[in-house]
Parts: structure tokens; sequence; C-alpha cells
């Protein structure tokens, strides 16, 4: 959006409450209504994908300065995007996307990011990981069963948080890879944050050096594909980095490629007890991974006030996400039956986690998992399936918070279970 | 200004810390909306979105609490302005020593009365919430045109009312029963059978005596210049149809599993009378769930999602003077039935049906209008759109305006002002199969250009002349002080009248009298004059 696009858009908020709700022929239910975490929590309209245009165009005609207040509003958002999409089902406002370059003006300021946000900025800058924890460390979650092959190439990338937090997730996707015979590479110690923390709060400058780094990382293994099993990781390297520079790789997310494996017969499952599930889509993996698609056309004005892009231009209202494909692994496990939540898709209740708000608003981010999780279980489901090491962190905190029986696992760890014993192993040349 | 502190110090005790903001950011937010610019120009001051910034905002959760705000405000001062979902300028301030009451906490559906066919509801429960809950129950409720995202609450007691949905669900000022109404002093009022002493319920809004609803509301509401709603019981009606809702696909292209008995007709009636004849004859057979009369742009407008798809509409864009009904049945039988009246309509005044035929209608398109989410598509055209007039009163006076508007506007539009629908759009509706008709004329324009901002609320001058010199029913925007004064001396001096209502409840004027009217030598109002 060009600075121009910028003064514009922010002066055109119909103040109509759309994006504090998902599309409105998608309501089911009251309870499951909303789309806005920050609004269901603060309450107050300048916390609303509206209410923070409002809030832009009021720093943009000086009616206010950027301060401290406002940064505290701007970030207690989760950068979920749910806004966006209700608003664009008819309008053409990009609530997402002024919220990000607000967070990048507060920064350049020296006003923003939250004083948490810079500690995990600053610690990538220093080891590579939000969590501050050694680069060194970084491979400590591979067991001795898991076989990689240096000379593949494909790599999966495992990312920081199911690196040092979620294990489970990591573990579990490399299994299935070597269940299902597939030659992959790990970048081990030299991994290094895909950035996602670091855009999100706002820091473009430094997000744009780690780009840079991760992509001469890439093009020096020469792998030719890469599969992300965090959804924030695979969002950056889908949507964010081509946006800076080329990506030099394919990169898929672990649910599609674990669904081409089913789908070509490489994965062999088990019988299994019967589990009810439901599936919880990342909003990094769902709305916010659609990609943006390059549009090169001509504003015609067709008659006064009334103008119109030709050829149309594609609106970014999340239909590009990966959607089916877990739906597909996980409808194909033996005795798993899929159930599904109010909110889904692109129109997702967040997990709470994003954004930058686990670390900077936690309270916040709990109210948020919990109402998440409380949907959960209002469709029956003994298990909560998710593809996100992020959204793993943040839901299994909200369930014991909640003290909920729900399980949680993600699709990695879904799968793996399902397989075949005699399948496990396979590929441990 | 600022709130003082001891002041912020009560409020904080009566919300919590958690629930008030004074903070330039915050407030500067609540002082923007739709429209506000056009008010502005309206009133001399210059064509921006903001009202006067409030003081701070507050957020209740029951009716205590917001008791105890209004009679805060009572004891130092100051005004208040309620409002729910927030839509629109009348939720704004118009002095600079007000205090916001955001009610969106108060968002709880207290019941649903099946036998009685009544909701209760608090204010912040949408549209949409409350018919989703409905529908289990094969019940619907009304929607004003703003769209299933805004409260019923607000529209039942505070402001208009008409929907696309009003030939079969009425209009807000019909449709209010019971209410919980904290008035401008901090009494609780509970009108007609929710105040009983014995088994209160929401089954009336009236009682004994003459109508306190009447005086709450009448025909286009207080915008919270009377006080502030905090529960209230509204009419119900039956679904129209099954109850199945099943949206499959992405946004924004979804599709919708249309139930079998709903049909759309689009009418080309090619002319004001036939038009006329053609919806008389459809509202006296009672058979129709949504009957409106639009402009070809507007036609075209409600069946696409994108400036790009309502263009695209070009058999759409060549009818003139369209009529959109859609019908719905219950039973294959009921349907049958209606489809038979609709055909020998059609037949009598020589139309035929265009949906099916000559145009497709999109799937989604029928959960649009059973959600009443079709008046939000008046935004696709430029991002911005008013309507003027707001003629509550018979077709003929409908189709009157409609007619004698075209030349008004059209001044507009050679000017490049306003976007150019040759001065034809109309959004027209009956209430309760004929009981009434209802027209605005849609306007859309650029909110981020002064040059049109001003040649709106030329415009809007011109139609409320208009309105008042060529008896066009009752206008929508005649509100505040200076519109009601300059209207009420020819019509009754109905001013008078209303200006002992509020000084009768509202002496001091503590509720922002902006989009009412105030009392005489009300200081707040001289305070807000100087301003």
């Amino acid at each position: 959006m060009t600075s121009e696009e910028y003064a514009r858009m922010v002066k055109r908020c119909l103040r109509c409450s759309i994006c504090k709700w998902i599309p409105q022929v998608q309501i089911k239910n009251a309870k499951h209504a909303t789309i806005c975490p920050s609004m269901d929590y603060y309450n107050f309209h300048a916390y609303s994908g509206g209410g923070k245009l409002i809030l832009a165009n009021s720093i943009e005609t000086g009616r206010i300065p950027l301060s401290e207040t406002v940064r505290d509003i701007v970030y207690k958002c989760t950068a979920c995007g749910g806004c966006s999409v209700s608003c664009k089902h008819l309008n053409t406002l990009e609530p997402l996307e002024v919220i990000q370059l607000l967070r990048e003006k507060l920064v350049a300021s020296g006003v923003g990011p939250m004083p948490r946000q810079q500690e995990y900025i600053d610690a990538i800058k220093r080891t590579g990981n939000p969590y501050d924890e050694p680069a060194s460390q970084r491979m400590n979650w591979l067991p001795d069963d898991v076989k990689t092959h240096d000379d593949a190439d494909i790599a999966y990338f495992v990312g920081c948080t199911s690196s040092y937090r979620r294990k489970e997730i990591a573990i579990a996707t490399a299994r299935v890879l070597n269940a299902a015979g597939t030659r992959f590479k790990l970048f081990g110690s030299n991994e290094s944050c895909c950035g996602s923390p670091v855009l999100r709060a706002g820091d473009v400058e430094s997000f744009k050096e780690l780009v840079g780094r991760n992509i001469d990382m890439f093009t020096a293994s020469g792998v030719k594909k890469i599969i992300a099993s965090c959804a924030g990781c695979y969002d950056m390297f889908k949507v964010e980095y081509p946006r800076f520079e080329k990506m030099p790789v394919d990169i898929v997310s672990a649910s599609e490629y674990f669904n081409e494996l089913i789908d070509g017969g490489k994965l062999v499952f088990k019988d299994q007890e019967p589990i009810t599930v439901t599936y919880h889509d990342p909003c990094h993996l769902g709305r916010g991974a659609e990609p943006y698609i390059d549009w090169d056309g001509d504003v015609v004005q067709m008659l006064p006030m009334v103008s119109l892009n030709v050829p149309e231009k594609p609106k970014r209202c999340g239909a590009g996400g990966v959607y089916e494909a877990p739906r597909r692994v996980i409808t194909r496990l033996p005795g798993v039956q899929l159930v599904e939540m109010d909110r889904i898709k692109e129109y997702s209740y967040c997990c709470g986690a994003g954004g930058g708000v686990k670390s900077a608003f936690p309270d916040f981010a709990l109210h948020t998992g919990q109402t998440r999780i409380t949907e959960a279980e209002s469709t029956g489901a003994t298990c909560i399936v998710s593809a996100c090491p992020f959204c793993s962190s943040n839901l299994q905190d909200a369930i014991t918070e909640s003290k909920s029986q729900l399980q949680y696992k993600d699709i990695a760890e879904l799968i793996y279970d399902s397989i075949d014993p005699s399948m496990s192993g396979q590929n441990n040349e | 200004m600022a709130l003082e502190k001891d002041v912020f110090a009560e409020l904080v005790a009566i919300v919590g810390q958690a629930n008030i903001d004074d903070s330039d950011a915050m407030t500067d937010v609540y002082a923007y909306n739709w429209c506000m610019e056009v008010v502005n120009k309206m009133e001399g001051k210059e064509p921006l979105p903001y009202s006067p910034r409030p003081l701070a905002v507050v957020l209740p959760a029951s009716t205590e609490e917001v008791v105890g705000i209004v009679k805060t405000c009572n004891q130092h001062g100051l005004t208040f302005k309620a409002q729910s979902t927030g839509l629109g300028p009348w939720n704004n301030p118009s002095t600079e020593n007000c205090i916001i009451v955001d009610l969106r906490r108060m968002n709880k559906i207290i019941a649903i009365d099946e036998e009685s066919m009544l909701a209760v509801v608090e204010p912040y429960v949408s549209g949409a919430q409350l018919q989703v809950e409905l529908m289990s129950r094969g019940l619907n409720c009304h929607m004003p045109g703003a769209g299933p995202q805004v409260s019923p609450l607000a529209s039942a007691t505070s402001m208009s009312g008409p929907g696309f949905t009003s030939p079969s669900t009425g209009h807000s000022a019909r449709n209010v029963l019971g209410v919980e109404w904290v008035l401008p002093d901090g009494q609780v009022l509970k009108l007609g059978a929710a105040g009983l002493e014995h088994e209160p319920d929401w089954y009336s809004g009236d009682g004994p005596g003459p109508s306190l609803r009447g005086i709450m509301r009448g025909l286009h509401g207080a915008k919270s210049g009377l006080g502030i709603f905090t529960k209230v019981g509204i009419k119900l009606f039956p679904f129209p149809c099954d109850v199945n809702w099943n949206v499959t696909g992405l946004s924004p292209d979804y599709q919708f599993e249309k139930p079998d008995l709903m049909k759309w007709y689009i009418v080309d009636c090619k002319t004001y009378k036939r038009a006329k004849a053609f919806v008389q004859r459809v509202e006296e057979h009672e058979v129709a769930f949504m009957c409106s009369v639009l402009s070809n742009f507007g036609l075209s407008a409600i069946f696409a999602n994108s400036i790009e798809k309502l263009l695209g509409n070009t058999v759409l864009a060549m009818t003139k003077v369209p009529v959109v009904i859609l019908i719905a049945g219950r039973t294959k039988r009921e349907f049958e039935y209606k489809v038979k009246v609709m055909t020998s309509i059609l037949d009598e005044h020589g139309l035929e049906n265009m949906a099916g035929t000559k145009f497709e209608p999109p799937s989604i398109s029928y959960a649009e209008a059973l959600r009443s989410n079709l008046g939000l598509h008046g935004f696709i055209a430029t991002g911005a759109f008013q309507s003027s007039h707001g003629i509550m009163d018979t077709l003929g006076v409908c189709f009157k305006a409609t007619k004698q508007n075209i030349p008004v506007k059209m001044k507009y539009i050679n000017s490049e002002q306003i976007a150019n629908d040759f001065g034809e759009a109309v959004w027209s509706t009956s209430f309760e199969h004929g009981h009434m008709f209802h027209a605005e004329m849609l306007t859309l324009y650029d909110q981020t250009n002064p040059d049109s901002v001003t040649g709106v609320a030329d415009y809007f001058n011109d139609c409320n002349q208009m309105d008042l010199l060529q008896h066009l029913g009752i206008p929508f925007f005649i509100d505040g002080d200076e519109r009601h004064d300059w209207y009420g001396p020819s019509c009754s001096n109905y001013n008078a009248w209303l200006r002992q209502i509020k000084e009768a409840l509202d002496p001091a004027c503590t509720a922002d009298a902006g989009f009412y009217i105030s009392p005489r030598n009300s200081k707040k109002q001289v305070k807000d004059k100087e301003v």
C-alpha cells in the first residue's frame, strides 16, 4: 500500500462494525458470532479493525500524536486479520494492513514496539530465536531414531517454537516424513528465526535482515522445497518474503505435504479407537496465508466517483489459505471423526497468541485461547487439532487454565499416532 | 477539555478501571462517525468526520451501572450520549462536556418467549445474533436497513427502523414492547407490562394512560436524547421458510443452499405508475417476505459483492423502476399459493419476472435477504452513501417524492459532487404489507472529498426544503434544535411539544440533545453554542 493509498484508506471507515463479527451470513450461533479477539477482551471501539483505521486517520491528520497510549491500543491486537476478511466481504478496506503500517510507524518513531517485544527482537538478533536459547541447542529436539539426509533436496524448516518449546511437533513431523520415506534434511544450528515475530511487531528493518539471511541460506543449501510445520514460518516464506525478495525455493506447509503423502499412498494407517476431533485453523496457515497477487491494471473512472479496476483487482479475503489439506488428512485417518467449530477457515477465531500478544499481553492471549477452547468443547470433540506450534502453546495454556478435558494435538502428532507401526522408521536406512 | 479527576474516580468506582478511558486517542476514535462530515457541513462547520471529542468513554455492564453513570453526569453537570453498535453520527456527542456510554458489555439475550412471540434483549445483541437463536425455534426478528450487525434494541427504542423485510416484519417503532429505560435523571422507568408489580412481563409497551412508548421514541426516536434503554421486549415473526442454513465456499464468493420454497421476483416496471399499481396489488395479497422498489443501480448492487460485478449486471442496469420481491413459504401449499398470486398479479399488469430467465440471482442473495444484509451493498460503488428524505407515508407520496427528487439531485450530479445515478436512486418498502410505506433516496458520494461532502450537505438541505414545502411525508433527518425549530412552525408547532417532553424528563439537558431537541434556556446548550 502506497502512502497515498494509506492516507486515503484511513479516511474511509464506515464505522459499521462489520469488522467485529464474522461475515454476517456465516453466523450460526450467537455465542460464536464475533471475530475480533481484541474487541472481545478490551471492548472499546478503538480496539476493532475499524477503530484502528480511525485511529490512523486521527494520527494522519494531526489530531493525536503517536504516543504510548496509541502504542498500547495498536499492539493489543493479535493481527489475526479477521477484521479484514469481514470488512472485505463487501468493502475494499484493509484494516490489517493499516494495523501493520501503524506498528511500523510506531517503531520508526521510537514509540513501538512493546518492551517485551523488543526483548525478543533483541534475542533473535543475539541467538536467532525469540526465546534467547543458545543456537547450539536448536537441534536438541532431534531423537536418535529420526534419519535425515544432508543431500536431500527437501528441507524441513522446524522453526523456533518447535525447536525449543513444542518439540513434540518437530519430532512427530520428522517421524511422519521418515515413515513415508521422504528424504529430507534439516538446517540444523544454521536455522534461525523466520522473522514473523519481528515483522508483526513492526520492526520491518530488522525483518528485512532476516529475510536476506534466510534466503541466502536457502539458496546455499541447494534445496528445492521447504516443508514448514509452523504456520508463522509458512506465512513468512509463502506470503511475506516474496514481497521483499524472490524466494528461491518452493514452500509447502506440513499439512499440505502430509496430504500429498496420503494421496500417494505413502502412509499406511492402523485401525484405532474412534476419536472425535475438531480442527482449529491457524490464522497464518488460513486467511493470512493467502499470497498477494501482483496487480498491474488500470483504475478507470466510469462515472464521477465510480471507478473500476481493469482487469478486476483480486480481493485478498482469505480464500487462498490452506483449509482443505488438513481436513482431508484428518478425515482419512481411521477412526477419526472431524466435527467443525462455528468459526472456521477464513473466518476462524484466533487462538490468541499472535501479533506479539502472547509475550506483551499474556492475560489477553489466555482469555482468547480460553474462548476458542470453549468453542471447541461445544462441538463435542475430545481433541482439538491444529497445525501451528504457537497455537499449540496458547491453546494448551488455555486448556490448563480452563481445566478443560480437551486434548490438544498437532496434526503431525495425530498422523503419527495413526501410522501402522510396521511403517514407522521405514526410511531408517 | 478533560474529565476532572474526582469525576473520573467516581466513574471508575462504578464501572471499574478497565471500563473507562479518557485518553485523547480513545476519545478521538469515538468522535468519528460515518456521515459526521455531512452533518458538520450542514451545520456550517468544516466537513470533517469528527464530532466534539467526548471527555471519556465508559462501558457499563448492568442497568445499575448505567444508573450510576447517569447520576454522576447529573451531579457534575456533564451530558451523556449512549450508543449500542454505534453506526451513524447520531451516536456522537454534540457538546464538549459529554461522556459516551458505550453499551457493548450489555450483550445478553435475556429471554425468548416462543408462545408470546417476543424476545427480550440488551443493547449490544446484534440482529444476526438474535436471529440465529430464533431460527431454531422457527422464529424471526425485524432488522433495520443498516444491517444485521446493528442493535435491535437501538433500532426499537431510539432510531427509526425500516428494513428490507419490513413488509413481513414491520418497522422498529411498531415492534417495541416492554422497555427498561434509565431516564436522564437516573430513575429507572419500566414501560408497559415490564412495570407490573406482580408477574412483570414484556408483552406490551403501553399501559394505562397516554402512550409513554410514543413519548419515548415516536416514529424516529430520540437518539439517546431522553435517556438510556437497557432492556427491550421486541415482537417476533415466524421464520418465512425452512430454517436450515448452509453457506458454503469462501469469502467473498459464498454460496447458499437455497431453501426449496423461496423465489426472487425481479420486475422491470418501466414507469412509476405501473410500479405503484403492481406493488399495491402485491401488498394487498400479503405474499411478500420482502418487496422493495429500487433504481437500476440499487438493483444491480444488491446482487453484487464488488463494483466490478455491480457494473457487470448489465441486464439489471437496463431496467427502469424495478421492483424486487422475495416470496417464501413454510409449506409447499403456502409457497404454491404465493407463486400463483404472483403469477396472477404479473399477468394482470403485463409484467414478467426477470429472475431465473434474464438474470440468475446468486444463491447467496437469498441468505443475504433472509439476514437483512442487503443495505450494506450500498457502499460498494463509492464507499459511502447516505439517504435523503426518508419519507414515511403512502406509496403515492413515496413515488411522488422519488420523481420530484430527480431534478433536485441532478443539479448536484451535474456539478459532479455526487455520483450519477440519473437522480433515480431510491429504496422504497412497505411496512406490514402496506400499512405504511417508506422511501429514502440514496446518494453516493466520496467522503474523502470536501467538495463532494459539500454537495451532499447542500443537496440534503434542499431535500429537507422539498419535504416541507411539497408535503412529502414525515422525513428521516429532521433532528436537532435548528432543524426542528425550522420545520416545527410549518407542522403544528410540534417542536414546542417535543421541547416540553424534553423539559419534563430532562430539564438540565443531561442526555445529549444534539439529535433530539434541547430544553429552553439549557445551560449546556448555550455552552455548546459558545464553543
